[in-house]
């Protein structure tokens, strides 16, 4: 575990612009290993897009740009010796709506490891599977029925499969876009779980819209507003004793 | 804050009357489009319905003759027409060669003079049928040796007589030969290439071309048509050089096939000095046309793969080929191959693009090569239904039916490969 003072990722003045719309204003922020990171502030204010350059998502979306300096583990990100796609495989991603491969369980969580050879035989492939899904909490509810299709899974045991499917690649960082918004308070609340034991091997960071989920699964929050980061801090603080009066105000409710 | 209270100016409205005469009018109206509109759709679908049974139903009552062949009792005795071969040399390849040598056409045309020499002697058989009495010396050689009756296919004309449409000559010599006649399934149809009589025409070749020229065009245009939809889809930038090809592509897919027929003739023909007539030329000129039609379907499929599954393999690190390769390609597979049964199937029916690069010469062989001369089904077709001789009426029909059949072979095939890929997500 990497101590307080060295960050896993941090960004640095980072801008981010869709053409000529600027989408994010000079961010700077320190992710920390041990630590649920949320991102949260109003629809529209950029913070899923401040996630997705985390792991250089918007390098695919035509007329993206993005400036400034973001580093893992001191490496550059952006820089040209760094590979996009071990890149990604080192920073996984759950999405905002599940979206299993239509593909049997098994296939679904063996993609990531077989297509980056992690695995050096079938048995040991089996067993990233397994260890994958018993980690994601996963396990006990499909080990009879690795075969059947991703998809035939509820919303929640999707979204969990994806996570399984981030997991299996061994990635030191996760980013988790809004993963509960597609999902009932049963099956978010089991996610909420899932984070909480995740914490720790991986450096979490995850956007939501819901307040009391970020006040519930993370260390530190920071809210984002505009396109701006508006404040950082320790989420006890932020949520008690907010320093911007846009936090305060965001948090009680009077806009959103 | 958001929601403000009604102000009290506010006019009282008077509750909604939803048994009031208007209404019930309105509902009554609802009702009857709704009926008006199930009446109409249905009555289409009779329409179209009632169509495809006329044509399956006149094409199977004209065709099915075309399958069968007249055959005659042909009394022979081939040791005293001294048609003599060793049987040794009998099953070697030189068989057929040594029995035509043997004098065999001139022993079988002298029989049929002895037998029936009122109706016209040797004109009562097919210029075929004396291979008939050799295939059967094959399979049996005692025949060389001993007298025998064998049944050999007659004439067009008297063919068509028993058939019910012939002159009052042809209809004399059937009255009086008639115990003589039989019907059979003609054979040879399905083994034979085209020829001047229609006793002796196959669609064989026919046949053989279009699944020549078929793999051909399927081997260029499905591999071309989806590499160049994933391109379009998933690499090129979106600029006006793309939107360029585009609209290109989609043009080309309207162009008449006569002119993929000329473009063919300039470029492989005269250009290229290709052979004439080659079931390979054939090929290339259909793909030209099918493989814009392969595109435009491939790539309304690969449109329509979610983006969530591109992100998901995306976010795992896989490379833009894998997601291309494992994810989007499967996905699109089913809305590919039903764009490529349709490119197929038109250009397993166009004849006007074949006629000009040569396929419409008489080929009586089928082809080995894909180099060698050929022909196609469909011009098959307009061949013979161009022939003045009444038995290539039926043939006609029976070729059309052969090419329906391949038509719904091919389909088959490929509905049966698309049901395999089709997934859910």
């Amino acid at each position: 575990m990497t101590s307080n003072s060295a960050p896993k990722m941090t960004a640095s003045r980072v801008n981010v612009f869709y053409g000529d719309k600027q989408a994010i204003r000079d961010v700077s922020i320190d992710v920390r290993q041990e630590d649920v990171t949320a991102f949260i502030g109003p629809s529209g204010c950029g913070k899923s897009t401040f996630l997705r350059t985390l792991n250089r998502m918007n390098d695919t979306i035509a007329g993206a740009r993005v400036e400034g300096d973001i580093r893992l583990d001191g490496e550059d990100i952006y820089a040209r010796a760094m590979d996009v796609v071990q890149l990604r495989a080192r920073v996984g991603m759950v999405f905002q709506k599940p979206n299993p491969f239509p593909k049997s369980i098994f296939e679904n969580v063996a993609y990531g490891p077989r297509i980056h050879g992690l695995a050096r035989s079938k048995a040991d492939l089996a067993q990233i599977v397994e260890r994958s899904l018993v980690r994601a909490g996963l396990w006990g509810e499909v080990k009879d029925r690795l075969h059947d299709s991703g998809t035939a899974l509820s919303g929640g045991q999707q979204q969990r499969l994806c996570i399984a499917r981030a997991i299996a690649v061994d990635p030191e960082v996760i980013l988790m876009d809004e993963p509960c918004s597609a999902l009932d308070p049963i099956a978010t609340a089991r996610i909420e779980e899932l984070i909480h034991e995740l914490r720790g091997r991986y450096a979490i960071v995850i956007v939501t819209h819901n307040m009391q989920q970020a006040a519930r699964v993370s260390q530190r929050t920071a809210f984002f507003h505009l396109g701006q980061l508006v404040e950082y801090g320790d989420t006890s603080d932020i949520f008690t004793n907010p320093r911007e009066e846009r936090t305060k105000d965001y948090i009680t409710g009077r806009y959103g | 804050m958001n929601s403000a209270p009604p102000s009290p100016a506010a006019p009282v409205r008077t509750p909604t009357d939803w048994q009031s005469p208007a209404m019930q009018r309105r509902i009554r109206h609802r009702y009857a489009a709704e009926r008006r509109f199930r009446w109409l759709g249905l009555g289409a679908v009779s329409l179209s319905a009632a169509f495809l049974v006329f044509l399956l139903a006149t094409m199977i009552g004209q065709g099915a003759n075309g399958f069968l062949e007249t055959r005659i009792a042909l009394p022979i005795d081939l040791r005293a027409a001294k048609v003599d071969v060793p049987p040794a040399r009998l099953a070697g390849p030189g068989g057929d060669l040594a029995l035509a040598g043997a004098g065999l056409e001139g022993a079988v045309d002298a029989a049929a003079n002895a037998a029936f020499p009122q109706q016209g002697g040797a004109a009562v058989l097919s210029d075929g049928a004396w291979l008939r009495v050799r295939d059967a010396v094959k399979r049996d050689p005692s025949l060389l040796s001993r007298p025998a009756t064998i049944d050999v296919p007659v004439a067009t004309d008297i063919d068509v007589a028993l058939k019910g449409d012939g002159t009052p000559e042809s209809e004399a010599i059937v009255s009086a030969l008639r115990p003589r006649l039989s019907k059979g399934l003609n054979l040879s149809f399905f083994s034979g290439a085209d020829a001047t009589d229609p006793t002796r025409a196959g669609i064989w070749g026919a046949l053989k071309g279009s699944l020549f020229t078929m793999l051909v065009t399927l081997a260029l245009a499905f591999p071309v048509g989806v590499l160049s939809a994933l391109y379009l889809e998933e690499y090129a930038p979106r600029n006006r050089w793309t939107d360029l090809i585009e609209v290109s592509i989609n043009n080309l897919a309207a162009v008449p096939s006569i002119i993929f027929g000329l473009l063919g003739l300039a470029v492989f023909l005269n250009t290229f000095h290709m052979p004439r007539s080659a079931a390979l030329v054939g090929g290339l000129t259909l793909a030209l046309m099918t493989m814009p039609v392969i595109v435009i379907a491939g790539r309304n499929a690969i449109k329509g793969v979610p983006p969530s599954i591109r992100d998901a393999a995306r976010g795992l690190g896989a490379s833009p080929i894998q997601v291309v390769f494992h994810h989007v390609l499967p996905l699109a597979l089913p809305g590919i191959l039903t764009g490529t049964i349709i490119g197929m199937a038109r250009a397993l029916g166009e004849t006007a693009p074949l006629l000009m690069i040569g396929m419409r010469a008489f080929i009586a062989a089928p082809p080995d090569k894909l180099t060698d001369p050929a022909t196609a089904l469909p011009v098959q077709i307009f061949l013979w239904s161009d022939e003045v001789a009444k038995g290539f009426v039926e043939k006609t029909s029976a070729a059309i039916i052969v090419l329906l059949a391949f038509l719904l072979a091919m389909n088959g095939i490929a509905i049966y490969l698309r049901n395999r890929f089709e997934t859910r997500w």
